[in-house]
């Protein structure tokens, strides 16, 4: 279908197919992509833009999986560069931010497909966090991890949930899901759950009331195709379930890992990805821009691309600085209220479930910043 | 094809209040449109930039300052005879992502005369500089070098790309590549 028939289908809230979604991958002007997806974010949430204050834990890096695109996993406790959390040690990096007067809503939590941990370790580690801080919601374990569970402890998927939640689980992340084309995964994850399994642990929590988020990997060895198939693969467990609220497109990061003579995404490709994914996902309400991944300024920009949501203020992110990210690993609120404010947007401070924690006056307030500009022109060369 | 045929395209300059009222995708569309009618859709990198080649001027800008002003500056640069060769914005502290796209948009707009707009890859990033030919950039301006660096530890910031890293850039943003070499002639760089 051509761009124009592609609009006309969007501005009638008609769901975008295959075809479609490929077409705006090929059509030759990004920035008229980029105007229809700002049209339809700007219709879900105006100038709305979200963000959370939480934190992050990956409490051990120990995998059995050999993913290669990972730059974080080991394969064994006792490798080079291997490490896995004690409670205490975990527990320890909330108690520094509570007493830090850190007003954080949400612990992320994913890791390694450790092995040797039992079953206990994770359940502890909820149930320890809550004990600190028991309105803090636990955004834990990725579909893989979950499915890994049942299988390494003789549980069903919902047992697993179940006796996650008993201990303080609130909800789950995306990650994990990659490309779902089993093409793709036989080359680049071949030791983890399937596309099918993993879209079968969100509908288990779905069922059970829990809400999570959803992924995508893109800029490895995937074909344009795969990537929409993708996305409709998530739609269509989105029409059956409505239980996901955000989707997070994940930019391949090339350095330390098995796959770094690939390129990685360019910048056009990222705007692309957000772009196509907010026009083809009409029903995830959220296109989150992260930040950590992406670099400041490609997730402001992709705040015109489709996309409502900065995640939040992050603090120790491991997973994609072992990959070469080059971001900060944490940011203030009132350094992401000035970004969404320089992008013309308005900032509104979310927790996980998207309930709003503040907005306007309530939020955290920019610093003066100006500097003086050098007016004088500078020859180069 | 030669660079000096086309340098002396000089469509109208745009009314500065015009500039200043257009939403980001509205200047991006029309600073392209000036690049693309100026340069066939090609986008340019160098190996090597002589000393002696045309000037390029530095355009510095930062965050908070208006429209207005940065067309103001721009005016002064478009009364300059003869014009520079190019220009590159060249943001003072780290640049915000929308606002410099904005900026380049400027530039090219409020610049009929100037021939080039060069996006910095070291004080950009790739990706920025990638997404500034959207908003009326022609040329990379970066190292280019022979072989690809593993962008790790201190050397995650090397702004240096090989010509295939180049060229992979510029067609990913919709132009075709084009080195210029240094007897002044464009040579594309087929895919």
């Amino acid at each position: 279908m051509t761009f124009p028939g592609i609009r006309d289908k969007v501005r009638a809230g008609e769901p975008l197919s295959l075809e479609d979604g490929v077409a705006l991958y090929e059509h030759a002007n990004l920035l008229e992509v980029g105007t229809l997806a700002n049209e339809v974010r700007e219709r879900l949430h105006g100038d709305r833009t979200f963000f959370n204050r939480n934190m992050h834990i990956n409490a051990t890096n120990v995998c059995e999986a050999s993913c290669m695109f990972c730059s974080f996993a080991r394969l064994q406790p006792g490798d080079p560069g291997a490490y896995t959390m004690s409670h205490e040690e975990a527990w320890e990096r909330l108690r520094a931010r509570v007493a830090a007067g850190d007003a954080i809503t949400e612990i992320h939590i994913v890791n390694g497909l450790h092995p040797g941990l039992p079953f206990d370790y994770y359940t502890e580690l909820l149930a320890g966090l809550k004990r600190i801080q028991p309105s803090i919601h636990l955004k834990a374990f990725t579909a893989v991890e979950i499915f890994y569970f049942a299988k390494k402890f003789g549980l069903s998927t919902a047992d697993v949930l179940a006796r996650l939640r008993a201990a303080g689980l609130d909800s789950l992340p995306g990650g994990g899901a990659e490309i779902f084309a089993a093409r793709v995964r036989k080359k680049i994850c071949d030791d983890k759950c399937t596309g099918d399994e993993w879209l079968d642990v969100h509908r288990t929590a779905h069922r059970s009331g829990l809400r999570s988020n959803c992924t995508m990997l893109y800029g490895t060895i995937e074909t344009v195709e795969e990537r929409v198939d993708h996305m409709l693969q998530l739609r269509a467990l989105q029409d059956e379930t409505g239980g996901f609220q955000t989707f997070i497109p994940l930019a391949f990061h090339p350095d330390n890992n098995a796959l770094m003579k690939l390129p990685g995404p360019t910048g056009t490709e990222d705007l692309r990805t957000y772009a196509v994914a907010r026009l083809l996902l009409h029903n995830i309400p959220h296109i989150k821009a992260y930040w950590i991944m992406l670099g400041v300024k490609t997730a402001q920009t992709a705040l015109w691309f489709g996309a409502d949501d900065l995640d939040g203020t992050v603090q120790e992110e491991r997973i994609y600085h072992m990959a070469g990210a080059e971001t900060p690993q944490v940011m203030s609120p009132a350094e992401i209220v000035r970004i969404i404010r320089n992008a013309g947007r308005t900032p509104v401070e979310r927790d996980t479930l998207y309930n709003v924690v503040a907005e306007g006056a309530a939020l955290a307030t920019d610093k003066p910043f100006r500097r003086d500009v050098r007016r004088s022109l500078e020859v180069v060369s | 094809m030669s660079a000096s045929a086309t340098e002396e395209f000089r469509p109208a300059i745009a009314a500065p209040e015009a500039l200043a009222a257009m939403d980001l995708f509205a200047l991006g569309r029309q600073a392209a449109a000036a690049r693309d009618a100026r340069w066939n859709r090609r986008g340019f990198f160098v190996r090597a930039r002589a000393a002696q080649d045309q000037a390029i001027l530095r355009f510095p800008f930062q965050d908070g300052e208006s429209d207005g002003e940065r067309l103001e500056r721009l005016a002064a640069i478009a009364a300059a005879m003869p014009p520079p060769w190019g220009i590159m914005p060249a943001p003072v502290g780290e640049p915000f992502g929308l606002d410099t796209l904005r900026c380049f948009a400027l530039c090219r707009l409020a610049l009929p005369g100037v021939a080039h707009l060069l996006a910095d890859v070291t004080t950009l990033g790739p990706r920025l500089a990638q997404m500034a030919f959207g908003f009326g950039a022609d040329e990379l301006f970066a190292p280019i070098v022979a072989e690809r660096a593993l962008r790790v530890g201190a050397n995650a910031n090397n702004p240096a790309l090989t010509r295939k890293e180049a060229a992979t850039l510029l067609r990913g943003a919709g132009l075709i590549p084009c080195e210029r070499l240094a007897d002044g002639t464009l040579q594309e760089v087929p895919a």
